[in-house]
């Protein structure tokens, strides 16, 4: 059910965030990780792993770095399917 | 199997002759696991590179011997899964399918196996001996991650050898636990991820269908799993296969059970849960305990907000304590005293000459490097809180309030975005599918404070208002953010109905601040202002300064107090004199400009600086006016020049100026007379 459980969380709308959902489906925030991954490959969700030229100039760029471990936040977006 | 070895592999690679033989081993995992070390260990130079029929996808394969059975080694394209997302998917399981392989060595990375086992979840259905490389036992000893391979091994019903291929440990084992099985001396009897009570019935029923028509080699039930995942692939082979009859009670079935997709690899994602409670043991380290007692404060609804307006107002008060002192010096005594030299300087030129430079120069651009100070201590205090991992949860519970409010959730982003810079906000509005939803975000972003505008407060603030400039700087703020929310939640109302979507978000842990990293912050921003400060705003300066003499070199009968005074009956409604009118309007082409206008205006006295001047001119009630509209008006005209951008059309951008304009006026009368009514003038 956890894959269902997060998927319904993400069909409910609002913002979440990775531990909290860990914490709500009763597993580890890698188990969530890796089924974020599989939604997003299966086109349930989108991920930013940085701003293309959106960021350009933008005094928050060094914030959102995927690949770089400390400091880093990392976003994925409903895709509506 | 559990033990690693560094004895170098036994293996011996064989001249490329494969041979009927052989033993044909496949070699699958997802990208990344470590499989071409692997592949390249096992056989060395003995490798034919190729393409895979009817694709441009590189087939790799080679030989070699193990105590004097010949292999051959095919390595896959690394896959996640074996559902047909992606050719490489259907690639691999046509091949293990087809070929018949003698084995299939999954290989797995023990520091992430919780992404790693999906691709084994799908290979144990599979009519075909497995064996699991454990590979990067290392990255995960270096992770504090503790894998037992022996329980993994009991969990799976599949050998599991522990193994890290670039130090080209455990190779031997492996080639072991593959010797083993192909000789009968090691039972494989997988476990295999359950299918739901009521799915297994769908499956069942499904399978009825199918079961006499499936064609060669795939298995009746496996074909039934991947119609309920809704397998493109297979969903076509299947219907070619059919009767019609048949495929059409199958896609009723599929109609019906059209939430089987997911629940097929929830079933999955369980079987991994369970397998990992047992064999995977990760220390509860320091840092991710104290980002989460952390984070029950800073991330939590309610609590997260009133932290976020406390911190807000600790960056004030920082900024007063110290920058304040060091600006109003800085005015006073370096500013102030190089104008008076100027003057005395240039006493015996023209007096546009020493104008320009008193008071167009030093009084322009002066009044607005002296406020340096406070800006690096804004920049870094802001590159803080960004270091440490703060500003993540400041965005979360921001856009959680946002969404208690009815807003768009995808606004997220460009909003989190405006708190730098308005003209990125603008442009990360990209992330926005839909069009109505892009442009509410638009028309909103502008009302996020920018780092110029805070400083803005942040320099006039404790001019007007002396000790009370915390009060005033973090109320301005709120009003910023509520404004927000109020404009938000009504466009939201009206264009999206109440509609609601998902942003999803990994907050990184919080950490000790890099200190090189904060000062590279620092001084990369500082730059980035003394630059503008010489260009932008020099340029501003002079044209206002040129505006400010011409034609007769009064003040009072120039053309800018004549354009003043023309619009002065606007701002005197909000109790600003035509100076205050004209400081706002100057800082359309930059926010700073309004603090260079000021200080053209009123230039530099041996009596004080800036602030000076300007706590003798205006009245509690103007000011605070003043300082409302200015962080409510009328964006750059950068941003503007983005919106038209972004927009595509001017009519949007004239909407979000008309916009802008109507909620910093009536802002600004409201506080105005209600600052008289209050007896603050």
């Amino acid at each position: 059910m956890m894959l269902e459980q997060l998927m319904a969380e993400i069909r409910a709308g609002g913002t979440l965030e990775t531990g909290t959902l860990a914490v709500r489906l009763g597993t580890s925030p890698q188990m969530v990780d890796a089924m974020l991954e599989h939604l997003r490959l299966g086109g349930y969700i989108q991920a930013y792993s940085n701003c293309g030229d959106v960021c350009q100039g933008c005094s928050l760029k060094s914030s959102c770095g995927r690949d770089e471990k400390a400091g880093t936040i990392r976003l994925w977006q409903s895709s509506g399917k | 199997m559990s033990d690693c070895h560094t004895a170098p592999p036994r293996v011996s690679r064989r001249p490329a002759t494969g041979g009927a033989d052989a033993r044909l081993i496949a070699l699958a995992g997802q990208p990344n696991m470590g499989k071409s070390t692997l592949f390249n260990i096992l056989t060395g130079l003995n490798q034919h590179v190729g393409n895979w029929p009817g694709k441009t996808i590189e087939r790799r394969e080679g030989d070699f011997a193990y105590k004097g059975h010949p292999y051959r080694m095919v390595d896959l394209p690394g896959t996640y899964s074996l559902t047909a997302n992606s050719p490489e998917e259907v690639i691999a399981r046509e091949f293990i399918l087809r070929e018949n392989p003698s084995l299939v060595v999954a290989i797995v990375s023990a520091a992430n196996l919780e992404r790693s086992l999906y691709l084994v979840s799908e290979l144990v259905c599979l009519p075909v001996p497995l064996v699991v490389a454990l590979n990067m036992m290392d990255v995960a000893d270096q992770e504090g991650i503790s894998v037992s391979a022996k329980i993994l091994e009991s969990a799976l019903g599949v050998p599991v050898v522990p193994m890290t291929a670039t130090r080209a440990t455990g190779v031997n084992e492996l080639m072991e636990a593959i010797e083993q099985v192909l000789a009968g001396k090691c039972p494989v009897v997988p476990c295999r991820p359950e299918v739901r009570a009521d799915h297994r019935l769908v499956m069942e029923e499904i399978t009825r269908q199918i079961d006499s028509h499936v064609p060669l080699p795939y298995p009746p039930e496996w074909v039934a799993l991947k119609l309920l995942e809704g397998d493109s692939e297979i969903a076509h082979t299947m219907q070619t296969a059919l009767p019609s009859c048949n495929w059409e009670a199958v896609q009723a079935i599929l109609l019906q059970h059209d939430d089987a997709l997911l629940a097929v690899a929830s079933g999955r994602y369980e079987w991994i849960g369970q397998i990992l409670q047992v064999a995977v043991e990760r220390p509860k380290m320091g840092q991710i305990s104290l980002t989460e007692r952390l984070d029950r404060w800073a991330a939590h609804p309610i609590w997260g907000l009133l932290i976020l307006a406390g911190i807000l107002g600790l960056v004030f008060w920082i900024t007063f304590k110290i920058g304040a002192p060091v600006q109003n010096w800085l005015s006073v005594e370096v500013v102030a005293r190089l104008a008076t030299l100027a003057r005395l300087a240039l006493a015996g030129t023209p007096a546009w000459l020493s104008g320009l430079v008193a008071n167009g120069l030093l009084g322009g651009v002066g009044a607005v490097i002296t406020f340096l100070p406070i800006m690096v201590i804004f920049f870094a205090t802001f590159a803080f809180l960004e270091d440490v991992g703060y500003m993540a949860r400041a965005a979360y519970v921001m856009d959680n309030l946002m969404h208690l409010m009815g807003l768009h959730g995808k606004s997220f982003l460009p909003l989190f975005l405006g708190f730098g810079c308005n003209v990125p906000s603008i442009m990360g509005t990209r992330v926005v599918d839909s069009r109505p939803g892009r442009l509410l975000t638009i028309l909103i972003a502008p009302l996020v404070p920018c780092t110029a505008r805070l400083a803005v407060v942040a320099f006039l603030a404790p001019a007007f208002f002396g000790s009370n400039a915390l009060y005033v700087s973090w109320g301005l703020v709120l009003l910023s953010m509520f404004m927000l929310v109020l404009s938000g939640t009504l466009l939201s109302k009206i264009i999206f109905k109440g509609q609601r979507s998902a942003f999803i978000m990994e907050m990184p842990l919080y950490h000790l601040p890099n200190a090189r990293t904060i000062g590279l912050l620092v001084w990369q921003r500082s730059m980035s202002f003394t630059k503008k400060a010489g260009t932008k705003i020099l340029a501003m300066a002079l044209v206002i300064w040129a505006l400010s003499v011409l034609p007769g070199g009064e003040l009072n009968t120039s053309y800018l107090a004549q354009f003043g005074k023309l619009i002065e009956p606007i701002g005197k409604l909000m109790g600003m004199d035509w100076r205050l009118t004209v400081a706002l309007i100057a800082s359309f082409p930059a926010k700073e400009n309004a603090i260079a206008a000021l200080g053209v205006l009123f230039g530099s006295s041996p009596q004080g600086g800036l602030t000076q001047m300007l706590t003798a001119s205006y009245s509690t009630a103007s000011a605070l006016s003043f300082l409302v509209v200015t962080m409510l008006f009328i964006p750059c005209m950068a941003t503007v020049a983005v919106i038209r951008q972004e927009t595509g059309s001017w009519r949007w951008t004239l909407l979000n100026i008309v916009m802008m304009l109507t909620l910093s006026f009536i802002a600004g009368i409201s506080v105005y007379h209600l600052a008289v009514l209050l007896r603050l003038s």
